[in-house]
């Protein structure tokens, strides 16, 4: 980064407004506030119009940001509503629409949510039976948050969950419980997902008992078993987890999601806390239960390089939306989106002799409680334009299967 | 019948029911003893090491012995001594780091914990070393002892030695820095009018103007002192003298920024602390100017306003920043960045490492790198080290190990990486575990997991074989050929 910067970067701005004002879309979604009432309603007629004349002329000095966030808010819900009434995929194994997913980060003294935190914010994918389905983003970006709400550990605040043809993001906890089985997850840090006071045995046996997987008197076989597959040996079985080492206990976590012969996995960064000579231990053994079993993975990462080599499709995530997503051939092929292709660059080359020409992103991820207007990654974006400031992009398929938002290709 | 006789008879009843029952318990116990005995013998057979627990007793003799190793080292530390002591001269002229057979253990209630263990290499001047390993090979542990700063007095080194070609004020005969003074055409020093501290100039009993001599500054407005060069083997520095070194010569940028920064105090507080710290004679104004200076030149943008924040306003970008900023101010000749960016982000590791680059060329300094990322260390380092379990198995140029890998370890490290490049459909996976670092064995410590083992490797530890003038190797493999020239 030079001295004098002439493009402030997201960083700046902050250090420069200090307590930043609140986005002008936040203050749309809260609607109902008493002082905005008495205000003009920015979907007016007059504003609106004064609007598109702006943006055709491409002047944007006297563009309204207020009425668009209003009315980029009106055509979501509109998109939403339009599609909520399509049938599911009938290939796909978990389809997700619109995923909403907002924290309430500040209470007005009556107790009515004035802000949000958009950890996930509309998004949609189509996930297959037996595939694998890479996230990647940076730290903050709301790919875990997604990973759980699929799994309904958050309760969404809006879209739809299809899993097998049926929504369940409106089920209760009680209709999800049959569900629960066929839905499981592996998360990140091996050394405080396991139970310290019991034995693997324990640990492995309680949801085959809990679920009556298989008749009680065949539980400890079948536990066996299962510890086989994974790679564990037989007299683990009256151990505890602190005798283990990361990749061991990682083992463990798998084979307790795999105990109840689930159908979707969700796997929350399960290699990031271990070695590189034991990470590929594990992503073997993923591969290898795949094959044999059929899974369908959710692999939520963000080693690039990890995602790249287990997935099937790849979906890129910055500041709760999805950027770009397709399959991992057209992606890596044909990069569209600015930000992965930064993303890609900035993977270090295990080789002295490449000298890459790296796109270095400017300053940090904006804070997902106050998202910057137009295109969330305007701040950091080395093509970003006079438009990308203002208008949020269209989240459109340019090749089949592969989705960009971007400004850079056409929007219409 | 009398009543002795039935007795005897109930005996005899009794007894027969008291061998049945000791019979079945005898059976029971034979059982459980096989049963145990099996479960024994499979631990044994397994790959796996045994769990080994010890008892009260033998613990309290490991500690006994380990205090008396303790404080004898301690005491060492803390002993006054005369610089001839400690002061040495370099193998090579060229390096700025020789670090030989380096032993640093770590004494526990479980036994002694060799984490380095006969680690020997060098830092050439104005090149980039990487260390390479994985967790507990004992990578960190080499840079903490290098700053002398591993936790007593569990943590030591052992023996060998460090040493440091140090930049040194050169003292005068009371044992203070030497001022440069400025001097004018005719070589005469220039005098200044003396002031206080509000700026008021100072006048002596008869009403004239105190004259002081004008010391020469640098950029910063740092003033300069008369240096030398020296070279410390910090192996045997006690702890007072490494105050000269620390954060002066040889400055450490950790891992963590969120924990390494003071939550309590600002970051301007925190910075001119380096510069009042080690540059003698300068005032607070001197200080926050060097401050500022230090965190333009990391690409903050805000450099005001950074000063007068805490950590918790930063990202970890930014606190990264402030940390190599921090480093970077008390001009050192060696910086030891150990992880700088595993708590970052990918984009956010591109920015540090181009920075890092960049601070390289400008100071004309060295860096120790230290990292368990192979692309790091292929784009960053001149020279690699690799270590495994407290050695180092192989040592080269970054070409010779990242084309011409020899160790099976490397070669199992560098394929069991997925890479953007490669295709392939499984990954190579090195088996098995990092050994239990209390008590290792005497053979080579890969041997469990390396898959080109051969009858040598039961033997002794292999030997370091010099493969080319820069690239050496921990390897029976490779040390054969040499053998049988030898015959």
């Amino acid at each position: 980064m030079k001295k004098n910067d002439p493009h402030p970067s997201a960083e700046q701005e902050e250090l420069k407004d200090g307590a930043p004002a609140p986005a002008a879309e936040g203050a749309a979604a809260k609607g109902a506030a008493p002082e905005k009432k008495r205000k003009e309603d920015p979907l007016s007629e007059e504003r609106v119009r004064k609007n598109e004349e702006a943006l055709k002329k491409g002047d944007f000095s006297e563009f309204d940001d207020e009425t668009e966030a209003a009315l980029e808010q009106k055509r979501r819900n509109d998109r939403a509503e339009a599609d909520a009434s399509r049938e599911p995929d009938p290939e796909a194994l978990l389809e997700v629409r619109h995923l909403k997913k907002y924290f309430v980060i500040g209470k007005s003294f009556t107790g009515k949510p004035t802000q949000y935190l958009r950890a996930v914010d509309d998004v949609s994918f189509v996930l297959k039976a037996g595939q694998t389905l890479g996230i990647v983003g940076e730290s903050g970006c709301g790919k875990t948050t997604m990973g759980r709400t699929v799994l309904k550990l958050h309760q969404p605040t809006g879209g739809q969950i299809f899993f097998d043809g049926k929504d369940i993001a409106k089920y209760t906890p009680r209709q999800m419980r049959p569900l629960r089985t066929r839905i499981q997850i592996i998360f990140q840090d091996p050394y405080s997902s396991l139970p310290p006071r019991s034995t693997v045995g324990d640990i492995l046996s309680e949801p085959v008992k809990v679920h009556h997987i298989v008749p009680k008197s065949e539980v400890r076989d079948y536990v066996l078993q299962v510890m086989e597959h994974c790679g564990l040996r037989d007299y683990y079985y009256e151990r505890y987890p602190h005798e283990f080492s990361g990749g061991q206990r990682q083992r463990i976590c798998i084979a307790r999601a795999l105990s109840v012969k689930p159908q979707l996995v969700v796997c929350d960064e399960p290699v990031s806390a271990l070695d590189v000579s034991i990470q590929a231990q594990i992503i073997n053994l993923l591969k290898d239960l795949q094959k044999s079993m059929g899974f369908t993975y959710l692999f939520i990462s963000h080693d690039l390089s990890v995602v790249k080599h287990i997935s099937d499709q790849i979906g890129v995530m910055y500041l709760g939306s999805m950027m770009e997503f397709g399959d991992k051939k057209s992606i890596f092929s044909n990069p569209l989106h600015p930000y992965t292709q930064a993303l890609f660059s900035a993977v270090p080359n295990p080789n002295p002799d490449v000298k890459m020409n790296r796109i270095v992103l400017k300053g940090d991820i904006p804070s997902p409680a106050n998202p910057p207007m137009g295109c969330k990654f305007h701040t950091r974006c080395p093509h970003a334009m006079e438009i990308c400031k203002h208008v949020a992009p269209l989240y459109k398929e340019y090749e089949p299967g592969h989705f960009a938002a971007c400004h850079l290709y056409p929007q219409e | 019948m009398s009543f002795p006789e039935k007795l005897k008879e109930i005996c005899k009843r009794c007894g027969e029911a008291c061998k049945k029952a000791w019979q079945a318990v005898c059976s029971f116990f034979k059982g459980l003893w096989e049963k145990l005995a099996a479960k024994f013998k499979k631990n044994k057979d397994g790959t796996e090491e045994k769990s080994h627990y010890l008892s009260g007793k033998e613990v309290r003799a490991i500690a006994k012995e380990n205090n008396r190793i303790m404080r004898r080292l301690e005491q060492r530390k803390k002993r006054k001594a005369p610089e001839s002591e400690f002061v040495t001269e370099m193998k090579d002229p060229q390096n700025i780091l020789e670090i030989e057979d380096l032993h640093s253990y770590f004494f526990t209630d479980q036994g002694v914990v060799k984490a380095v263990n006969g680690v020997s290499f060098e830092v050439p001047q104005g090149s980039t070393v990487g260390v390479v390993g994985e967790s507990g090979c004992g990578k960190s542990v080499t840079s903490l002892s290098v700053m002398q700063l591993l936790q007593g007095p569990q943590g030591q080194i052992y023996s060998g030695s460090i040493r440091f070609k140090s930049l040194d004020f050169k003292r005068g005969a009371d044992g203070k820095p030497i001022p440069i003074y400025v001097r004018d055409e005719k070589g005469e020093i220039v005098y200044d009018d003396a002031r206080d501290k509000k700026g008021n100039i100072r006048l002596d009993k008869d009403g004239h103007p105190i004259k002081e001599p004008r010391q020469q500054r640098d950029e910063y407005g740092t003033k300069q002192y008369e240096m030398e060069e020296k070279v410390f083997d910090i192996a045997q520095m006690p702890i007072k003298e490494m105050y000269r070194l620390r954060g002066r010569q040889i400055a450490m940028i950790f891992q963590e920024p969120m924990t390494s920064l003071n939550p309590v105090f600002t970051i301007g507080n925190q910075l001119d602390e380096v510069t009042l710290l080690h540059f003698p004679g300068s005032s607070k104004e001197d200080a926050k100017k060097r401050s500022i200076e230090m965190l333009n030149l990391v690409g903050i943008a805000m450099p005001e306003r950074v000063y007068k924040s805490y950590p918790h306003e930063l990202s970890g970008g930014m606190r990264q920043r402030v940390m190599i900023s921090m480093a970077l101010a008390g001009d050192p000749r060696l910086i030891i960045a150990d992880e700088p960016t595993t708590a970052l982000d990918v984009t956010i590791q591109a920015q540090i490492l181009d920075l890092l680059r960049d601070l390289k060329k400008r100071i004309n300094g060295s860096i120790l790198l230290i990292t368990h990322d192979l692309g790091i260390i292929a784009e960053m380092a001149d020279y690699v080290v690799v270590m495994y379990a407290g050695r180092i198995i192989e040592q080269g140029t970054a070409s010779e190990i990242f084309h011409n890998p020899m160790h099976p370890y490397t070669i199992g490290l560098q394929k069991s990486k997925p890479t953007m490049d490669s295709d392939s459909d499984t990954l190579f996976n090195i088996p098995g575990n990092v050994p239990n670092p209390i008590n290792m064995p005497d053979y080579c410590y890969f041997r469990e997991r390396c898959t080109r083992c051969t009858e040598r490797c039961h033997g002794e530890y292999p030997r370091m074989v010099q493969v080319s003038p820069t690239h050496k190797v921990a390897c029976h493999l490779y040390d054969q050929e040499g053998a049988d020239e030898k015959e």
